[in-house]
């Protein structure tokens, strides 16, 4: 009897991993597979039946992508987007989700706020892509690195406010009513007292914006040409060239997600922690 | 409290409330130029007839005519058509397998904390490139999918090139990218519900099935509930993989809705055409939205 119920638990147990053995299987094998084409060599790329392990590596394909100055391009101009994407809104949102967290907003009118916030994350964006496009084209921003910069900042500046209004509305106000009776002026009670009682939600709305800016493909390509192209878009142009060019486009594309797939092993508590914030709290 | 401190507490207050305007006010004016103006300007553009490739400037007011014209366009049409059809699967699909890998993945041991960091990968991963990478796998002669059927005797099908399969293409390529989404988020749900009620339930000779469906379900059924609007609403609006996988193709099989925009605005340039069909898609998710946000407040002052 005893032994029947441990061979059951035994059972399910087997089950069970290698259900998640499956799982991380069709989870790596895409990514094994985009990995190996970007340093398969070209002769070895369209047989049929397909050659799937290299004979050898090469790295000709990556060569290739660093000989074009515009991959340089590419990747300067996806860091400068990124890193100023980031670092604008986490200034900007954290103050302003602090300042709608402590004006002592009537409840409906917070609440109207926060629909404004859910509404700007998911209405169709391509509404608002093309009016834009006709603005920066007014402003003569187009094809620059700030018109990209600038409609980033727009889905992140109210997507991370959101975020942080959750986190400063969790957080105790005695500390703060403390201060304050101290003398502490708001923007002192707000850097002193609040900010680093936070600091984990802002690491977690820094990450959450990198990423996004750094993926963002819509906007990117309705307002750049070439100068100011970004790596989703160098990504995405191997669709429409003529003749296919597997090498050269996995290498692009590993060379864009790579980067992000090491920086998310590294922060993965605060990732997740951002993903579920607004899913589970809202 | 004496009249006075009242009064320099008031006075504190109204203090304490310009502070926070300034907090407020560079986030908002933003928020109002890129987000707002735009979509003013869009409305404006819905009821203009203007093609950008054939006139720098609107060639006047046509009143609902773009409305009349996006409605009966067959690609249109169409489009709505896959973009029901993909999302519904697509979604309902990753409701059910993340959270049955959420049931598996629970645990802190050093393996399944692994398999965890392993499996939420698909979520960091650029859009555009996982429609490459999906564009390489599903090729037909030379991708790897077709091969690996190939050792189980299956002649895999012409998943990019025949209509029907590419719509299962790009609701596997959806489902691949976003099940990690719903297993965070129902994981994060599970541990939220106390071990005491599963416990109480098991000395009660409950089955797991029986906890799940009379404990899990219904405490975590609002969060599944917008997990599932939010998974919708943000499937209809994904352009990004489908344009690195398919390119809408072949012919219209795969335009959705944000794609038929997409290349009504920013490849044929009518503007005004475009705009209409955004608004039509738009009060379609603000009804959606609408329904989020209600569930949101319910559900917080049932808490």
């Amino acid at each position: 009897m005893l032994s029947g119920n441990l061979a059951k638990i035994a059972a399910q147990r087997s089950l069970r991993m290698l259900a998640l053995a499956i799982a991380c299987l069709v989870v790596l094998v895409p990514l094994g597979y985009l990995v190996l084409n970007s340093v398969k060599p070209q002769n070895e790329m369209y047989t049929i039946p397909p050659i799937i392990i290299p004979s050898r590596i090469t790295l000709e394909h990556f060569e290739a992508a660093f000989n074009n100055p515009r991959t340089l391009r590419f990747l300067i101009n996806s860091l400068t987007v990124t890193g100023i994407t980031t670092a604008v809104t986490v200034v900007v949102s954290t103050l302003a989700a602090y300042g709608l967290s402590r004006m002592g907003l009537r409840a409906g009118l917070l609440s109207f706020v926060v629909f404004i916030f859910l509404f700007i994350r998911f209405y169709p964006r391509i509404t608002t892509v093309i009016p834009y496009f006709l603005v920066m084209r007014q402003l003569a921003l187009l094809d620059t690195v700030w018109a990209v910069i600038i409609g980033h900042l727009g889905i992140t500046i109210p997507f991370v406010t959101w975020l942080m209004l959750i986190v400063f509305q969790d957080l105790p106000r005695e500390v703060e009513e403390a201060a304050e009776v101290d003398g502490a002026n708001p923007l002192q009670r707000f850097g002193l007292v609040a900010l680093p009682m936070a600091a984990p939600g802002v690491a977690s709305a820094a990450i959450l914006t990198a990423f996004l800016s750094w993926n963002e493909f819509l906007i990117a390509s309705s307002v750049t040409k070439r100068q100011a192209q970004v790596l989703s878009i160098a990504v995405a142009s191997f669709v429409t060239d003529r003749g296919v060019q597997w090498g050269p486009m996995a290498a692009m594309a590993v060379i864009m997600i790579v980067p992000m797939i090491l920086f998310a092993l590294f922060v993965q508590r605060y990732l997740i922690r951002g993903i579920t914030l607004g899913a589970v709290k809202g | 409290m004496s009249t006075i401190a009242t009064l320099k507490r008031r006075r504190r207050l109204r203090h304490d409330w310009i502070w926070m305007v300034a907090f407020v006010l560079p986030a908002s004016l933003l928020v109002v130029a890129v987000q707002f103006y735009p979509l003013l300007f869009s409305a404006y553009l819905s009821t203009q007839d203007w093609t950008l490739t054939s006139s720098q400037s609107s060639e006047g007011f046509v009143g609902l005519d773009n409305f009349a014209k996006v409605l009966r366009n067959d690609v249109f049409q169409r489009a709505v058509r896959n973009s029901a059809l993909i999302t519904g699967t697509a979604v309902t699909l990753e409701m059910i397998l993340g959270t049955a890998l959420a049931y598996l993945a629970v645990g802190s041991s050093r393996t399944i904390r692994a398999v965890r960091t392993l499996l939420i990968l698909p979520l960091v991963i650029a859009p555009v490139a996982a429609g490459t990478l999906w564009r390489m796998m599903l090729n037909s002669q030379m991708g790897l999918t077709n091969y690996l059927l190939s050792f189980l005797g299956i002649q895999g099908p012409d998943w990019l090139g025949n209509a029907d399969w590419a719509l299962v293409s790009v609701i596997i390529v959806d489902v691949w990218m976003t099940t990690p989404f719903v297993l965070l988020v129902v994981l994060a749900g599970l541990s939220s519900i106390p071990d005491e009620l599963h416990e109480s339930a098991a000395l009660d000779g409950a089955t797991r099935w029986k906890s799940f469906i009379y404990i899990d379900v219904p405490l975590m059924a609002p969060l599944l509930l917008l997990t599932f609007l939010f998974r919708m609403l943000e499937s209809l609006l994904s352009l990004d993989s489908i344009y690195t996988l398919t390119l809408g193709g072949p012919g219209y099989a795969t335009f959705t809705m944000t794609y038929y925009i997409y290349t009504l605005g920013l490849r044929s340039f009518n503007l005004g055409m475009a705009a209409a069909a955004s608004w039509l898609f738009m009060s379609f998710a603000t009804l959606a939205l609408l329904v989020v946000f209600w569930l949101q407040r319910r559900w917080q002052t049932a808490q």
